[in-house]
């Protein structure tokens, strides 16, 4: 499935002016200071930029316009509570991250008898498929159930992450934060003045 | 002290609030600013009574604490520690609870319905749950009394229940609500537009504008057109003498030799950092915690009366807890939604509320527009199958051909489903940390799959390409729940504790049921009816000792 450009030349953060004094903070925070690692080591971040890239790949951007998003994963593992709740059956959550970056290593020896960050793209696809399946080979995974990891650990936090950032918001056409200026055009999916339109497909999905 | 919130951009609160010295006992002293809370400290002060109300977090300033932005909006929510179990684990944090002075209002969506009339009997109708000991009828002034106070706008003739009309009318809904409205009228469905829903169609007072169709609404409104009980009652119960004490984490309620409770203990969080224990006397006290941090409170704060906890003599502290089954349904669509716009509570049916003998299952669920922003939409598509890779990316590249829909469904109160302490984990206070237990039982899978199954036939109605959905569930009721006697409930219709005469529980908590209708209009309109119950026996000594059985429950 090829990633196109749907709203080409679009800058949510070129609207930044726009924006209130605390939203654009914390925003501008997120773009331009990205935090040092500190809490994984040197195998474990490496294990760590490969799934990342597996689970949102940015090759097809210039790499200027790339979201950083394991160092934000590492920042997390700086907290033991991270939103409030912990499934009674998973460690606190930079366990579960320890855990299962040598968990993905486990079943990648069994599955290909290297460690994950050493295979090719398509076999840590399969890894994943194997963890996402609930049931992936790995003394790791007897202890923390597989599927919950993938899904609310590894998934989430860094789906989340991606989501978070402006130039994500740019490729899915998000029109971001709206305070004050707020949106007034609401009717028929309609585009604000400054909002950009979609690039129509070959289905002829776009009709604004 | 005197305060300097802003509530809004045309709203600063700065009143000079009063403040009570926590060694010299207040009539009221209040855990808790929410919905149940927040209102009973308005009402109470209004009516002369000394209050306190604490609260764990901080005021959330509009303009420097809140953000148009799903990430940065932590604050708001309740991230302390919990541990979630049982076969289908609830999602705590940011999807039900609150932290700071107004609770969880700050960033619900503000869905208003009210309860319908057979919720009050779903014993006497369906012989399942429990019936209430108070009637609709009962409820129905005081729902009047908050629609006008909140307010909440909405259909001019809302057909369901008790059929009955808004004090403001509907706010413009965003397409992708629009979608919900067409869907329902295409299959002949009766649907209404306009939420019913806490955000006035123009400015509200002097501090409350207009809604600029933002869609933030769930990471608070920086706006201050949308309720919560911070921009709605919270300023009028501080300018009637009340004390809002932010920061203020609760951790016991000691109680006396004659069965009394004497006030509350907390860890005060002070602006330099330093955490302090403190004790705030009181006369009478309200725990107002929601249903996770409520029954906590009273669990751990066991006494040589009550071993297993406060106002626990029949066992059901934190017994009964219920959440809302609110799966999600997507529809994608080839025009452009653009679901980010306008507020997300917009437009609903409760056509499939009540009990159907054609069904499978008894009660019901209602469905209501949603608008998940980004992250949240991502994380429904990871949810549903795993996927990741270009298959997440081209799936988030749909984002705004999106639109959906949320079920709102009764789940039954079950003894098996309840929260207890930890009996390890402690929280960074030192305070014992709740295990909430979760499963779904039979009726509920069925109720879940057919409401599913209608919002699906909904979102292809109006055009969706195709359809998905991720369980979900909202809002977190039951944990002590109000009854007929002692060993039924652990508060009375009053929401007074059978066994503590001065010890009330205030909040979702007390619901012996929940409808497919969201809580919170239902949980200030029980505070409101307390409130004035209290106003009118306190001068008979009646939180000295419990009036004997009919003397009681004369009204």
């Amino acid at each position: 499935m090829p990633i196109r450009d749907r709203y080409p030349g679009y800058r949510v953060l070129e609207r930044r002016d726009h924006w209130d004094d605390a939203t654009r903070r914390v925003v501008m925070d997120r773009v331009y200071n990205v935090p040092e690692f500190r809490h994984l080591d040197d195998h474990q971040r490496a294990t760590l930029e490969a799934l990342c890239d597996r689970v949102i790949p940015q090759s097809h951007r210039p790499p200027q316009r790339r979201v950083p998003l394991a160092p934000w994963i590492d920042q997390s593992c700086g907290k033991t509570v991270l939103d409030g709740y912990r499934f009674d059956d998973m460690p606190d959550n930079p366990t579960a991250w320890n855990w299962g970056l040598e968990g993905l290593d486990q079943t990648a020896q069994t599955l290909f008898g290297h460690d994950f960050v050493d295979l090719e793209g398509g076999q840590q696809d399969q890894v994943l498929e194997s963890v996402c399946s609930g049931n992936p080979p790995g003394e790791v995974w007897q202890r923390m159930p597989a599927r919950r990891w993938w899904i609310y650990v590894a998934l989430r936090q860094i789906s989340g992450t991606y989501y978070a950032h402006p130039y994500a918001w740019d490729e899915i056409g998000f029109g971001g934060p709206a305070y004050p200026r707020g949106y007034y055009a609401l009717n028929h999916g309609a585009p604000e003045p400054w909002e950009p339109r979609e690039l129509p497909t070959e289905e002829g999905r776009e009709r604004t | 002290m005197k305060l300097n919130v802003q509530l809004s951009p045309n709203w600063v609160l700065d009143y000079e609030m009063r403040e009570y010295p926590f060694g010299e006992p207040v009539d009221f002293c209040i855990v808790g600013t929410g919905a149940g809370g927040g209102l009973l400290a308005q009402r109470l002060a209004r009516y002369g009574f000394s209050v306190v109300a604490l609260d764990a977090g901080p005021w959330h300033d509009a303009e420097r604490d809140m953000v148009s932005d799903e990430a940065g909006s932590q604050r708001l929510y309740w991230n302390d520690l919990r541990i979630t179990g049982g076969t289908d684990p609830l999602e705590l944090g940011a999807n039900n609870s609150g932290r700071g002075v107004g609770g969880g209002t700050v960033h619900y969506a503000a869905f208003c319905p009210r309860f319908h009339p057979s919720d009050f009997r779903v014993r006497t109708q369906d012989g399942v749950a429990a019936d209430w000991p108070i009637s609709y009828e009962d409820l129905e002034p005081y729902y009047e009394q908050m629609e006008r106070e909140y307010p909440v706008s909405g259909p001019a003739y809302y057909p369901w229940g008790r059929p009955h009309g808004y004090p403001y009318g509907p706010l413009q809904a965003g397409t992708a609500g629009q979608m919900l409205i067409k869907g329902c009228i295409e299959l002949g469905i009766r649907v209404v537009a306009g939420g019913p829903v806490a955000i006035p169609g123009g400015a509200f007072g002097r501090g409350r504008p207009h809604c600029i169709m933002r869609g933030f609404c769930l990471v608070g409104c920086k706006v201050g057109a949308k309720h919560s009980m911070a921009v709605s009652h919270i300023p009028d119960a501080i300018r009637n003498g009340a004390e809002i004490r932010d920061r203020c984490m609760a951790y016991e309620v000691p109680i006396d030799e004659e069965g009394l409770v004497t006030g509350v203990r907390y860890f005060r969080s002070l602006q330099d950092g330093r955490v302090v224990e403190e004790e705030q006397r009181a006369r009478a006290v309200v725990v107002a915690g929601y249903a996770i941090e409520s029954p906590r409170l009273l669990l751990n704060s066991t006494s040589g009366r009550f071993p297993q906890g406060l106002a626990n003599s029949s066992g059901l502290v934190g017994k009964f807890l219920m959440a809302q089954a609110a799966p999600v349904v997507w529809g994608r669509f080839d025009g452009m939604i653009r679901q980010y716009k306008a507020p997300p509570a917009c437009a609903c049916t409760e056509e499939f509320y009540e009990t159907d003998p054609r069904n499978d299952f008894v009660r019901g669920y209602a469905l209501q527009s949603v608008s998940p922003l980004p992250i949240a939409m991502a994380h429904l598509l990871v949810d549903e199958d795993g996927r990741f890779g270009e298959p997440l990316l081209a799936a988030m590249q749909d984002y705004n051909h999106y639109a959906c829909i949320g079920v709102l469904g009764e789940i039954l109160p079950d003894e098996r489903n309840y929260v207890s302490i930890h009996p390890t984990l402690k929280d960074q206070f030192g305070i014992p940390v709740p295990h909430v237990h979760f499963s779904l039982f039979e009726n509920d899978r069925r109720m879940m799959a057919a409401g599913v199954q209608k919002a699906r036939e909904v979102l292809e109605a109006a055009g969706a390409r195709e359809t998905h959905f991720v369980p979900r569930y909202a809002h977190l009721v039951g944990s002590c729940r109000m009854g007929f006697n002692p060993s039924d409930s652990v508060v009375d219709q009053w929401c007074r504790s059978w066994d503590v005469p001065n010890l009330f529980v205030c909040d979702g908590s007390v619901l012996p049921t929940q409808g497919s209708a969201n809580p919170a209009l239902t949980i200030s309109a029980l505070a409101a009816r307390s409130a004035d119950w209290i106003r009118r026996v306190a001068p008979t000594g009646e939180f000295r000792r419990r009036a004997p059985a009919g003397v009681r429950e004369a009204r």
